[in-house]
């Protein structure tokens, strides 16, 4: 498969995604996904190099038909993915109780099942070749520890990085699988929680760096995609501004 | 706003509810339970409340009303 290869990113149409892509634009092709085309498009208008990158709409809610949306995108023009960032991410914020299947299953879809779908589709000859190098994908502090009303959401990281460790093993040594855990970042996901002052408040306490930034996070992908990350995988990597070493009581 | 109040009684495990009783009388009515609200109020009736927004509210009929005032700004 002869073309120019690109990089994949899940949730590019805001927040670290859309951070992400604009970083990764100043030396990559991109393939920017998202739900919405039009913040996609906001997205593509941020990038340099405007017209190496595509925009592919897709909802991640349906992994189902994920591969048939994203095949026809590679075969339109010969494309090929070498490497694959999983930005796209939801959180609901429930008590156990009132998260029934349907619940759980709509972000274990769009946290988990469409990175593994995506891998899997890009792991087929036919559609991508041997393409693949990089998978990354972006997890959650929240997968190692509890958080009331988020059983969900940890379980999904968790889940993310589980898979992360299994194909590490797996596709070596053609292909590096990292996992980075972020902790508080601002960004709309983030907005609810941080408009509660108390909230704020206490993560301002918790983190001793204080909250950080989406290009904390951006920076450190563009460091785990490079060639000077030759030698790292299977590696759950925390950014978080010191927020799992700290053990403060006040 | 069709099914408010069954949505709030769902969440408080009662089968019925009085929208002028007091939230602070229902067992189930805790720390938890506001975060379902604020889920189900986001979810169903495209209003973004906080923790904070509801610790005036005294009643079922009075978060009703204050779920429609902000659905009107």
């Amino acid at each position: 498969m002869d073309c120019a290869p690109y990089t994949l990113v899940t949730g590019a149409s805001s927040g670290l995604g859309r951070s992400t892509a604009v970083r990764l634009s100043r030396e990559r092709n991109l393939i920017l996904h998202g739900r919405n085309p039009e913040r996609l498009e906001e997205t593509l208008g941020m990038c340099l190099n405007r017209d190496r990158h595509i925009v592919w709409a897709f909802d991640l809610k349906n992994p189902g038909e994920l591969a048939g949306s994203l095949t026809p995108l590679l075969a339109a023009s010969a494309r090929s993915v070498k490497a694959f960032v999983h930005c796209a991410g939801m959180v609901t914020v429930l008590p156990m109780r009132s998260v029934d299947y349907r619940v759980a299953h709509e972000i274990m879809n769009v946290n988990f099942f469409s990175a593994a779908e995506i891998v899997h589709t890009l792991l087929k000859k036919k559609v991508n070749g041997r393409a693949l190098t990089d998978i990354l994908f972006v997890s959650s502090i929240w997968s190692r520890f509890g958080a009331r009303a988020h059983s969900a959401y940890c379980a999904s990281k968790a889940a993310l990085d589980g898979l992360m460790r299994a194909l590490a093993v797996e596709l070596a040594p053609a292909i590096r699988v990292n996992s980075i855990l972020p902790g508080a970042i601002q960004t709309p996901m983030a907005a609810q929680g941080l408009a509660d002052p108390s909230i704020a408040e206490k993560l301002e306490q918790d983190y001793p760096m204080g909250i950080g930034r989406p290009d904390d996070i951006a920076d450190v992908i563009e460091f785990v995609l490079s060639d000077r990350a030759r030698w790292l995988t299977g590696q759950e990597i925390v950014i978080d501004g010191g927020r799992t070493v700290n053990m403060s009581l006040k | 706003m069709d099914g408010f109040y069954e949505k709030i009684a769902e969440i408080l495990e009662v089968d019925t509810l009085n929208p002028s009783e007091e939230l602070a009388n229902f067992p189930e009515w805790d720390s938890l339970s506001v975060l379902s609200v604020i889920a189900m109020i986001g979810s169903d009736y495209g209003v973004n409340l906080t923790a904070a927004d509801l610790r005036g509210v005294a009643t079922a009929q009075a978060l009703r009303d204050l779920v429609t005032g902000r659905r009107g700004r």
